[in-house]
């Protein structure tokens, strides 16, 4: 079966602008995702990840090597994006934002607040549809985020760190939504985190990235059975394990950077 | 917070106590610098003698368009140069090397090639005003952050839809702010253009002035000046809350959603209640056709839409401010019409009311222009009025002063304002005549009034009635209905006003049943009549009384 995406030897360079050297954010990655999957990227700071999804929406080019999302027969959009911040347009309400997608693919108004109030709802938004993103905490933009991608409703969903700004209560009540919204679509996810734990909870797969310029370092195959829950699963004498293992590659490759960048320092 | 507030007044407060002193006791020569109350003076003098009025509708009016004209191809051109490099690589060099020529300069440039006329000062102004504020807003445009680009792309974005769903809204607040500059600056540029070559606007005012050296007066124009910048800022920030609602957010007030249509609007604005504003216009325009000065049907009808309209923008300005204070408040006051039936959303509301205004503000200008400068000091009035009848701090309606404005308003201020209209007269009997529908007019909101007694009790807003109590309401009700009809009498049997409009006693029975009502009723619900009858009473009144004073003249000179 082909995958559903599939990232072949994508080599990014960010060209040097004046006194700035060029910058290889991204060194030959391979990688392949089945329709259906998610996939964790978790690495250091600055190696890559962010980059790595901009290539996969479309707004970056490769400089060499390509990454290719298979469509399939819907007439779905092909990939949506959660931003690392919310990325809430500051000048539309919060029904308005969710309806966005929708509204650039042309749907009748009264249709596409129809469905933007479905997912607000679901993200627990209701009275807060028509307030400006500035009235809501930061939890709830990223709620209005996520409800604005999964009205647009794509088949691959790419999600930078959607709760890398939250305390950790809300980022625990979000992981468990996200995962309960997921394991009813099963879309295919490729989702960036710093946060092993947020990882293993969600992924089926985690993939390990190296310093800059990142490569991929490790995969780990999530076994936990679905649905899973965010807080029992931390129990799980699997998940302390898998978590040692991600976290000695991990640890190895930022003190291994740490090391080059003061070297690097003049 | 309070404490400020009170030091900004007491500050300039003393300052100008210190002045006078300083020019009484001679500290300084009052050749330069007259005192305060001297200024005030001749500012006094200025509007007694209706110099100020039309000096101020002429500059506004030379402000406005050059302002208008100026701004709006630059808004759009600025828009283009932010969105197309090809545009901004043509266009920038040009802007940039003119923006710094002081525009003041072009003037003799601009008079000879349009003439010293009005097309050369507005030309002067426009451009002004379109080199700030294309440069401005193309700036604005290039600082819209990338990152919404994307997140716009992301979702598919076309080219069409990065303009109009992210550069445009997202640059909105620049090019209102731009637009301010570019307001401050025509009212600048106004002073001087009108040094050169006229004969009337605010900056001739000053500049005659300052030539027969007439300090005081000099003084009081600059005053006028900064209350106008003051008020253009003012009007300027409404409409930047109504174009770029999420900036600012102690006004942010949740937007409710909206079914769409015409309807709604007729529904905001009371259709039906204009006859309120329509009868005393007409009178005034019957009084003066009885003298036999009608000679403007045109002009009649001008000042009919123009009150109209003022009464529309009070309605729904009033329901935004009542919406307002009613959903920041402890309690809920008033109930914001069609705001709370879901009709419109505040920000809709605040908006026709506004545009309403302009309507208003616009026919009474050119009213001012035709007519004399009387018009413009009613028209002020009124709409200060109706706007702070339910704005601001001392809000009207709240503090049981309704009956007394719209007994003001809806009375004498129209009728007279007509009749002035036709006759470029203010006339005491205009005054006299408007009475009796003054009381009735009145006679409608304390039937409101009436109705809610004990509602507005218990959420503690202030109207005549709660101030009362039921037998006090209750009296004010007939001293209102019967005050009309006797106030009538003794105009006939004075021989002020023709025995003709006697006829309007016909509505007497109607006016008797609604006091009985009134005096056997407490409850709302069978109070509820009454308030539609009075109004209803009004028009009959009205209508008859209008037909009396018609009469009167056909009577007179066909007779
Ligand atoms: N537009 C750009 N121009 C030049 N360099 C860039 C650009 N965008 C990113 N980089 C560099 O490329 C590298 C990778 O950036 P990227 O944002 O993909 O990292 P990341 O893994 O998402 O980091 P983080 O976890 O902190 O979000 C960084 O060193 C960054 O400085
Ligand atoms: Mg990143």
């Amino acid at each position: 079966m082909t995958p559903k995406i599939n990232i072949d030897s994508l080599q990014v360079i960010y060209p040097g602008r004046g006194r700035n050297m060029p910058v290889e954010a991204l060194a030959g990655v391979s990688l392949a995702i089945a329709d259906g999957e998610l996939v964790c990227v978790v690495g250091p700071s600055g190696c890559g990840k962010t980059t790595l999804l901009r290539i996969l929406a479309d707004l970056e080019q490769p400089t060499t090597g390509q990454a290719i999302i298979a469509p399939d027969e819907s007439n779905r959009p092909l990939k949506g994006m959660v931003f690392q911040g919310a990325g809430l347009f500051p000048w539309m309400t919060v029904a308005q934002n969710v309806a966005y997608g929708l509204q650039l693919r042309g749907v009748a108004p009264r249709e596409r607040l129809t469905r933007a109030q479905h997912w607000i709802t679901t993200m627990g938004l209701e009275r807060f549809a028509q307030s400006y993103p500035a009235q809501l905490s930061g939890g709830m933009q990223q709620r209005a985020g996520l409800a604005r991608a999964f009205t647009y409703d794509p088949q691959v969903l790419l999600m930078d760190e959607p709760f890398g700004a939250l305390d950790a209560q809300t980022r625990l009540i979000l992981q468990a939504t996200l995962l309960d919204l997921w394991e009813q679509a099963r879309k295919t996810v490729v989702f960036v985190t710093h946060s092993i734990e947020e990882a293993l909870t969600l992924g089926d797969r985690v993939v390990l990235m190296s310093a800059r310029p990142g490569r991929i370092l490790h995969e780990v195959m999530v076994p936990f059975a679905r649905p899973r829950d965010p807080i029992t699963l931390r129990t799980d004498p699997r998940f302390s394990a898998l978590f040692a293992e991600v976290w000695g590659v991990l640890r190895a490759e930022v003190e291994h950077s740490r090391t080059a960048e003061l070297e690097m320092a003049p | 917070m309070k404490r400020t507030r009170t030091l900004s007044v007491i500050g300039p407060l003393v300052l100008l106590l210190l002045w006078e002193a300083a020019v009484r006791f001679g500290w300084i020569n009052r050749a330069f610098l007259p005192s305060p109350s001297e200024v005030f003076h001749s500012l006094g003098e200025l509007i007694a003698s209706g110099q100020l009025a039309r000096d101020v509708s002429v500059s506004l009016i030379r402000i406005g368009a050059g302002f208008v004209l100026g701004a709006l191809p630059a808004v759009g051109l600025g828009l283009l140069m932010g969105v197309s490099p090809v545009a901004r690589a043509l266009i920038q060099p040009f802007a940039a090397a003119l923006y710094p020529v002081p525009k003041i300069a072009l003037l003799p440039l601009i008079i000879v090639v349009l003439g010293l006329g009005e097309t050369s000062k507005i030309a002067t102004i426009a451009i002004s005003v379109f080199f700030l504020v294309v440069l401005n807003v193309s700036a604005s445009v290039l600082q819209v952050d990338n990152h919404y680009f994307e997140v716009a792309r992301s979702f598919g974005a076309r080219p069409r839809d990065l303009f109009w769903t992210v550069a445009l809204p997202a640059s909105l607040p620049g090019i209102m702010n731009s637009l301010k500059l570019g307001m401050g600056f025509a009212l600048t540029l106004i002073v001087g253009v009108e040094f050169v070559g006229a004969n009337e606007g605010i900056g001739w005012l000053i500049w005659n002035a300052y030539e027969v050296y007439a300090i005081d007066r000099m003084l009081a124009g600059l005053v006028v000046i900064a209350l106008l910048g003051w008020l253009l800022t003012v009007a300027l920030d409404e409409l930047e809350y109504l174009l770029v609602p999420w900036q600012k957010p102690s006004r942010r007030i949740k937007e409710a959603r909206v079914g769409k249509g015409m309807g709604v609007w007729w529904n905001a604005i009371r259709i039906w209640s204009y006859t309120a504003a329509t009868i005393p216009v007409v009178l005034g325009g019957s009084i003066a056709a009885y003298e036999g000065r009608f000679h403007h049907p045109w002009w009649l009808l001008l000042a009919l839409i123009g009150s109209i309209a003022i009464q529309a923008g009070t309605n729904l300005v009033n329901d935004y401010y009542d919406y307002k204070k009613g959903a920041d408040g402890p309690q809920s006051l008033g109930n914001g019409g069609s705001i709370r039936r879901g009709e419109l959303t505040p920000r809709q509301t605040l908006g026709g009311g506004l545009l309403a205004f302009t309507i208003g503000s616009v026919i009474g200008l050119y009213l001012v222009y035709v007519t004399g400068p009387f018009i413009f000091w009613l028209g002020l009035f009124s709409v200060l009025c109706g706007y702070f009848y339910t704005a601001g701090p001392f809000a009207l309606a709240y503090v049981g002063l309704g009956e007394i404005a719209v007994f003001i308003f809806m009375g004498p201020v129209m009728v007279i304002g007509s009749y002035y209209v036709q006759t470029q007269h203010v006339s005491g009997l205009a005054l006299l005549a408007s009475l009796p529908v003054a009381c009735l007019v009145a006679a409608i909101l304390h039937a409101n009034n009436l109705r809610d007694l004990d509602s507005d009790r218990q959420i503690g807003k202030r109207t005549l009635a709660t101030l009362f109590g039921r037998a006090g309401a209750n009296l004010e009700y007939y001293v209102l209905v019967g005050g009309t009809y006797i106030s009538l009498a003794v105009l006939v049997v004075l021989g002020l006003v023709p025995w003709l409009t006697l006829i309007s006693l016909l509505t007497l029975p109607l006016a008797i049943r609604l006091m009985r009502i009134v005096a056997n009723e407490h409850e709302p619900i069978k109070l509820q009549p009454v308030l539609r009858l009075t109004g209803k009473l009004h028009m009959q009144f009205g209508a008859l009384l209008v037909l009396g004073w018609v009469a009167a003249w056909a009577w007179s000179t066909f007779g």
